[in-house]
This record gives C-alpha cells, sequence and structure tokens, in this order.
C-alpha cells in the first residue's frame, strides 16, 4: 500500500469507517492525525480497518558505551561542562541528547588542577567518548581524558574561530589573544583542507 | 579597569562586594549580589574555618566579600578570605547598622584614595562604614538618627556639589 504524507490535525475519516491506531485520536466522531508523518491504513480480519499515522520507518542510532561522539558544549559549572551530543561516530543524529563532562574526566593526568573554564566554554566543539550511559534521570557521562578526545572547535571573544598552538592553549587569528582549551590532537586522517 | 554598565552591577574578580545570603544548600550559600546571577560562597571560605568549625551564617545575613570567580559563562564565586588565607576585613558584617543602594559612579567616587565625602563625614560623628563595589553600602553610628543622617548624606551625594555637601554638613554639626 503506498503511504501518503499526513500533516498534524487532517481529519482523516469518520470513526465508522475505520478504527483509530496510533499517531491518532477521535473527536466528535471522526479521527483526526496526532501526528506529521505518513499515512497507513491496514485492514484487520475482523471488523475495521485501522487507520495509523507513522513517523520516520528509521529508528535513532544511540551512542553506546565507548562511542565517540561529537558534541557542543552549552553550560559550564565549576564541577562539570553540560553538552549536546550531536553525532554518533560519524552519523548526525535528529534529536540532540544531552550529556556531562565532569571535572575529573576532562584529562587523564593532573585530574584536581583541571579547571573546567580552562578547558571548555559554551559554544566549543568537542569530540569526547561516552563512559557510562547513566540512569533513567541523568544524562550521558562522557570522558575527554585522551590525546585525541577534547575541543576541536572554538571561537574567541571576537567571534573568529581559533587555532590550536598546543595541548592547552588556542590562539585567535584576528587579535593574537591565547584562550586556554583541552585541544583535541586530531588524526591527520580525518582532517580536510 | 574595567568600564562598569551604568546600571546593574557585574561581577568582575577581585571586587569586594556586600553580598545578603538567600539560601544554604549543604556546603554552599548562595548570595544575592545584585548581579544577573546569585554567587556562590563556600562554608570553609571563611578565616579559621573547618569542617567542625563552621561559620554562622543564617539567611539574611550581610557579608563583604570578594570574587574568587567571576566570568560571563559560570556562576560567580565568593570569599572571605584572601590568598593567604587571612579574612583581611571580610566575613559577615555584624548585627544594627543600615544597608542601602547607590549608584556604582558614587561608589567608585567614595573609594577613591583620598574621598573628601568620607573625611568631611568623619568630622562629623564616629561611624562604621562598608562600601560594596555592587553599589551596596552599610553604615552603623552610635544611635539610629546618627545613621540614619549619614545615610540620608551618602545618598544625597549623588547629587550634591561639594558646596552643597560642605554646607549641609556644617548645618548638621552647629545643631
Amino acid at each position: 500500500q503506498p503511504l501518503s504524507p499526513c500533516p498534524l490535525g487532517e481529519r482523516l475519516c469518520s470513526a465508522e469507517e475505520a478504527t483509530a491506531g496510533s499517531g491518532t485520536y477521535t473527536r466528535h466522531g471522526f479521527i483526526f492525525s496526532s501526528l506529521a508523518g505518513c499515512l497507513e491504513k491496514r485492514s484487520e480480519d475482523s471488523g475495521l480497518p485501522v487507520v495509523s499515522v507513522v513517523r520516520d520507518a528509521e529508528s535513532q542510532l544511540l551512542p553506546d558505551v565507548g562511542a565517540m561522539v561529537t558534541c557542543k558544549v552549552c553550560s559550564i559549572n565549576s564541577r562539570f561542562a553540560k553538552v549536546h551530543i550531536l553525532y554518533v561516530g560519524s552519523t548526525p543524529l535528529k534529536s540532540t541528547f544531552r550529556g556531562t563532562i565532569r571535572r575529573e574526566d576532562i584529562r587523564a593526568t593532573e585530574k584536581d588542577k583541571v579547571e573546567v573554564y580552562k578547558s571548555f566554554r559554551p559554544g566549543d566543539i568537542v569530540l569526547a567518548k561516552v563512559i557510562s550511559l547513566g540512569d533513567a534521570q541523568s544524562n550521558y557521562l562522557l570522558s575527554t581524558a585522551e590525546n585525541e578526545l577534547g575541543v576541536v572547535v572554538a571561537r574567541s571573544e571576537a567571534g573568529v574561530q581559533m587555532v590550536p598552538i598546543s595541548w592547552c592553549e588556542m590562539q585567535c587569528p584576528r587579535t593574537h589573544t591565547k584562550d586556554f582549551r583541552k585541544v583535541a590532537r586530531v588524526q591527520p586522517q580525518f582532517l580536510q583542507t | 579597569f574595567v568600564p562598569q554598565p551604568r546600571l546593574q552591577y557585574v561581577p568582575v574578580k577581585g571586587d569586594h562586594v556586600i553580598g545578603i545570603v538567600t539560601a544554604k544548600a549543604g556546603d554552599v550559600f548562595k548570595l544575592d549580589v545584585g548581579g544577573s546571577e546569585q554567587a556562590s560562597l563556600s562554608y570553609l571560605a571563611f578565616e579559621g574555618a573547618t569542617k567542625r568549625n563552621r561559620p554562622n551564617v543564617q539567611v539574611g545575613d550581610l557579608i563583604y566579600g570578594q570574587f574568587l570567580v567571576a566570568n560571563k559563562d559560570m556562576e560567580p564565586e565568593m570569599v572571605c578570605i584572601d590568598s593567604s588565607g587571612r579574612s583581611n576585613g571580610m566575613g559577615i558584617i555584624g548585627q544594627d547598622g543600615f544597608l542601602f543602594k547607590v549608584s556604582l559612579g558614587l561608589i567608585r567616587k567614595l573609594l577613591a584614595p583620598k574621598s573628601e565625602i568620607i573625611q568631611e563625614l568623619s568630622q562629623l560623628y564616629p561611624f562604621e562604614l562598608v562600601l560594596g563595589m555592587n553599589g551596596r553600602i552599610w553604615v552603623k553610628a552610635k544611635t539610629v538618627q546618627q545613621t540614619l543622617i549619614i545615610v540620608n548624606i551618602l545618598e544625597a551625594c549623588e547629587y550634591m556639589t561639594a558646596e552643597q555637601r560642605k554646607q549641609a554638613l556644617a548645618k548638621l554639626s552647629g545643631n
């Protein structure tokens, strides 16, 4: 059966012709769609056909423990940084997940001397690794405690993309001011010029 | 020198301010410093404070401290000790006295090295004065009336000229 696109709130048919399935609701004797997706009509052996609205058929790729993720820092604190996970490996996610990078997981060495303000800032793009899925309420726990992990893209106060100088410093090409970040040493095969 | 906005105070690292305790959350106090965010103050950031010997801070108390961390990305952190661990005049401000707000420009005028206003006022009555860079001033004199007189003069210094101020003080010391 061909799947026709169906907008939100569309009146599909009368409640006497079919039964409401998933993604639909009945009101005033008619069936309306509660999702924007594709209309699906399945004929049941017993009784009326079932009308349902289906969204994307593919399921979301979930980050697993040990997966390399690309995320964007949304806020920092003296104890941790909160991030939005944008990519898992090289596949972009349709809806971002939230992650946390704790202060002791930012670096592998000298963990107590770490300052979150000198490692990440809001708006930075960071390569991290998932260390825990967390429980029901908490976010993914991420770590940047490796040479290849850390800040990849960062903007200076002037709004210009900064150039990494060392593993802990980045410089703005316009104002030449140096900023502290935990910089990732990206493998040469991943760099594109 | 950091250019200040004319109305609301922006926390700057190293600034000494007067904060009002709004909450006690475990080991950290939350202070209102007149900025966009509340500042946090650890109970260990007082002179001689240990885990057993906690400072006696209640909600509503006034604290004079300085900013340890103050940037636009994080919540500001305050401490009541300096880098060597001494309180240096910072800490909980005592009972009584009067807290009021003035403009940030007036505070900087008052904190100038040889401020005439402070010198002239000290000749009037003896009083205790705490100036916060966030526009807050705490005054305590011997009697409530003296305290209120000092408060009114300081508030009026915003728009009074030096002449008018000298006249007002002369009238008061005459009485």
